[in-house]
């Protein structure tokens, strides 16, 4: 048994491995959004084909999940029924909003009437408000607590199970 | 009903393999012929069962069967076939698939080549190699299921990730380095089989040197076909980044290269055994470690695959091959004795010791900078990130000492080097060395780096042409035979040596063309109006106008560019933004245009179609297009190399015939 090597060998590698195991459970790519845990920006935007603007500040006292898309989106047509089936189950509870960024108003009835439509869908005419909220693509969800506070923001397309687990953030939140 | 069989296919080569690998070390301790033949017999079954599940996932992916989890995770109906055909690649389950199809294809090519080879720790070897296999056949059956069954299939997918559709080279840039990758679980075995049989006779370094070079020609090929995809696709206007994956792919790069020149001293002179197998053990480890920083998503990276439960998994199985290698090596490097001492300060042995010395601390130092952000966020819970400039500050000195090796040391008489015979290899470059260096002065460079590394760079090309030459030259002065004749015989007798400088010179045209671009690049950023121009380099551009097309999966907008020098237009080039139907944010594809001296790299940031202004970056990068000719000149190399020549051909299969009947009926088996 050469000691020296071992010694070496061991010196280099416990170390190593010890780190790598260390970096687990961490997002490499993750950026919190600076908005979490701030007053969510203010909205006033008129529903798809038309009827009375819709304003953040009128569903205040209610939770929100606030969720960005758009129709030529394919990851947002993966969430759109699950969504739709969640705004059914937990609508007493919580407001859905979905504002359809970079669209068109035909596209988006289009859309809808395939789909279905379960909770109100707002244009976001010029994407002030995808900007208003740091969008970087769709989909983009934030989680609103009543008093308008942005409690969690997830990217990408949502699956049951973290919707449940975020608004679960969000009942607790209240 | 494919996904039963997927199943059935990855069960069965996980038994395969594991019946194998005990095979391997029966045969390997009894010298038992039949154990031998029955582990021959797995290795190629393994390979068989390995090669017929990734068919059946390219099966499901062109037919877009989306009940397939793979198939639905990465396959789109809105992609063509061939998009199709290489998402077996495009993301990790996949990934794993294939890299099972790989090495069950290394294990049997390798088995098939030495079944008739008489070394006793070949058995082990084979064994070993099926060791492997379980792991990964062991990965595919469970954390890395590609084959799970969806129901109900979804009736579309999103497509594998834009990058990766937006060039061919995405078809051959994996295939290469996972090739390159695996393929040194081959080398690994064998010189485990070496340390655990207690011999490296000539029948064992034979197929090692063999696997080590074909496997360090795919690493090559892999990594310079992964930067040139980078700068083809990513639209930075670079190549190297010193990105965690990169320098993943580099670490083995480094450590074979040095192995491969070590070999070279255990072939000649019989020495520094322990020292190179040590070096083909860490290479394979570190292929392992670099899989796992690709694929455990602990690493920031353009190729991360993040949320992947494999992470664990894989770290297990680096730390048991970790130890395991650890444990042999102080266990049995003790059985390695030299054949000889190492004598002379200053013979060509000494130069290949200051080789291994130069590349091993390379690779130190590329490891430290890479796992550093990951010790600083264990100790302090920030995370940082360790930039170009420590690893530009390390690896430029270190590369221009190697590149000025690469002259002195082939320039060096083996043996003992007397001081006339030193003093001739010290000057024995200096033209080629002027000539560089007053080519870059006259260029324009004023870079103290710069200058030095062309100078490094023209010695060592000069060294290596006069080298790989000299043979023929002889054979042309004495014989009278024509210099192509002679080249020719010249071949026939001996490709190996001259396949090792045509590698050295490839290396040499890569290491300059890199010192040139790196430092005399230059870059502009700029919005434009129709009809405005902009200079980058030595030529203007001017903005044509835009178009678009629509395709199945994306709608392609177009960004003409005019180039000039001089006010005379010579060419157009076309930038690009694409906006996939399936993703988040358009992804560009910058326009290359390749001259000799360098090429003009256009880049576009952004189109306001109402405004009608673009955003670009546009880079003059000088001598890049040498780079990707450089490692076409290595591989050639490789491959000349790996030739087998008359001569030594007949000698061997004379060797092996004499050899090889007592050998195996002696059944030698060692601990």
């Amino acid at each position: 048994m050469n000691k020296t090597v071992l010694a070496i060998g061991l010196g280099i590698t416990v170390p190593l491995i010890v780190i790598l195991a260390l970096g687990f459970g961490k997002d490499p790519n993750r950026i919190d959004s600076p908005l979490v845990g701030r007053e969510a920006p203010p909205f006033e935007l008129t529903p798809v084909g038309g009827g009375s603007p819709i304003a953040l500040a009128s569903l205040k006292g209610k939770p929100v999940v606030l969720n960005f898309w758009a129709t030529w989106c394919v990851p947002c047509q993966t969430e759109h029924g699950m969504l739709q089936q969640a705004a059914k189950s937990m609508g007493n509870h919580i407001q859905f909003v979905g504002v359809v960024y970079d669209d068109e108003d035909a596209r988006i009835q289009d859309f809808l009437r395939r789909h279905g439509s379960g909770y109100p869908a707002l244009v976001d005419k010029g994407g002030k408000a995808a900007i208003a909220y740091g969008v970087y693509g769709v989909p983009e969800t934030f989680f609103i607590d009543p008093r308008g506070k942005i409690v969690a923001k997830y990217e990408g397309p949502l699956s049951a199970e973290i919707l449940t687990g975020y608004v679960q953030q969000l009942m607790e939140a209240k | 009903m494919i996904s039963t069989l997927g199943k059935a296919l990855i069960l069965a080569s996980v038994v395969a393999a594991t019946a194998g690998a005990f095979g391997g070390i029966a045969a390997g301790r009894s010298g038992s012929a039949s154990a031998r033949r029955w582990t021959w017999r797995l290795a190629y079954l393994f390979a068989f069962l390995m090669l017929a599940a990734n068919a059946l996932m390219e099966y499901a992916l062109i037919a877009k069967d989306f009940s397939i989890s793979y198939a639905a995770q990465v396959g789109s109906r809105g992609v063509p076939g061939w998009v199709a055909a290489v998402s077996l690649w495009s993301s990790l389950d996949g990934s794993i698939l294939f890299w099972g199809a790989i090495l069950g294809l290394f294990i049997a090519l390798v088995a098939w080549f030495n079944r008739d080879n008489p070394a006793p720790s070949l058995p082990y070897a084979i064994g070993t190699m099926m060791a492997v296999g379980v792991f990964f056949a062991f990965l595919i059956a469970g954390p890395a299921d590609p084959f799970k069954p969806v129901f109900p299939a979804p009736p579309d997918g999103p497509g594998p990730n834009p990058l990766l559709q937006n060039h061919l080279l995405m078809v051959i840039h994996p295939p290469m380095l996972y090739a390159g990758y695996v393929g040194m679980v081959a080398p690994f075995g064998l010189a485990v089989g070496g340390l655990l049989a207690g011999s490296l006779g000539r029948d064992l370094l034979k197929p090692l040197r063999t696997w080590l070079l074909v496997t360090w020609g795919f690493l090559t090929v892999g990594i310079v076909l992964g930067g040139w995809w980078a700068y083809e696709v990513l639209g930075w206007g670079g190549y190297w980044a010193w990105d965690p994956v990169e320098n993943a792919s580099l670490l083995p790069w480094l450590t074979a290269t040095a192995a491969l020149h070590s070999l070279l001293l255990v072939e000649r002179r019989g020495i520094l055994k322990g020292w190179t197998l040590t070096l083909i053990l860490a290479t394979f480890l570190l292929t392992i470690l670099g899989t796992f920083m690709t694929r455990s998503g602990v690493f920031n990276s353009v190729h991360s695959f993040s949320q992947s439960d494999i992470g664990p998994t894989f770290l297990t199985f680096l730390a048991m091959a970790l130890l395991f290698s650890i444990g042999l090596l102080s266990a049995r490097i003790g059985v390695m004795k030299a054949d000889a001492d190492l004598h002379g300060g200053s013979s060509r042995e000494s130069a290949f010791l200051v080789n291994n010395l130069l590349l091993v601390t390379l690779t130190l130092t590329v490891l430290l900078g890479t796992v550093f952000p990951l010790v600083v966020e264990a100790v302090r819970g920030t995370r940082i990130s360790v930039g170009e400039p420590y690893f530009n500050r390390m690896a430029v000195p270190l590369g221009v000492a190697l590149t000025f090796l690469m002259g002195i040391g082939p320039a060096l008489p083996w043996g003992t080097a007397g001081l006339r015979e030193l003093g001739r290899a010290a000057i024995s470059g200096i033209p080629g060395a002027l000539v560089f260096a007053a080519v870059g002065l006259v260029n324009g460079s004023r870079n103290a780096w710069l200058l030095v590394a062309l100078a490094a760079g023209g010695f060592a090309v000069q060294v290596t042409l006069q080298q790989a030459l000299a043979p023929a030259f002889a054979r042309w002065r004495a014989g009278g035979e024509n210099p192509f004749k002679a080249l020719a015989s010249q071949l026939s007798q001996g490709s190996r040596r001259m396949g090792s400088y045509v590698i050295h010179l490839g290396v040499l045209i890569i290491l300059v063309a890199v010192a040139a671009s790196s430092t005399l690049r230059q870059s502009s950023e700029k919005t434009l109006r129709q009809g405005e121009s902009g200079t980058v380099g030595p030529y203007q551009f001017t903005f044509l106008g835009t178009s678009a097309v629509d395709e199945v999966n994306r709608r392609v907008e177009m960004v003409r560019f005019a180039l000039s020098k001089d006010g005379v237009v010579f060419a157009e080039a076309n930038p690009k933004m694409n906006h996939y139907f399936a993703m988040r944010e358009p992804v560009g594809t910058p326009e290359v245009y390749s001259l000799p001296s360098g090429d003009i790299y256009l880049s576009v940031m952004s189109v306001d179609q109402e405004s009608g202004v673009v955003g670009l970056r546009a880079f003059w990068n000088p001598m890049v297009s040498w780079i990707w000719g450089g490692a076409g000149i290595a591989v050639l190399g490789a491959m000349l190399a790996l030739w087998p020549s008359r001569r030594r051909s007949a000698a061997l299969a004379a060797e092996a015939k004499s050899a090889a009947a007592p050998a195996i009926a002696a059944g030698e088996a060692a601990p």
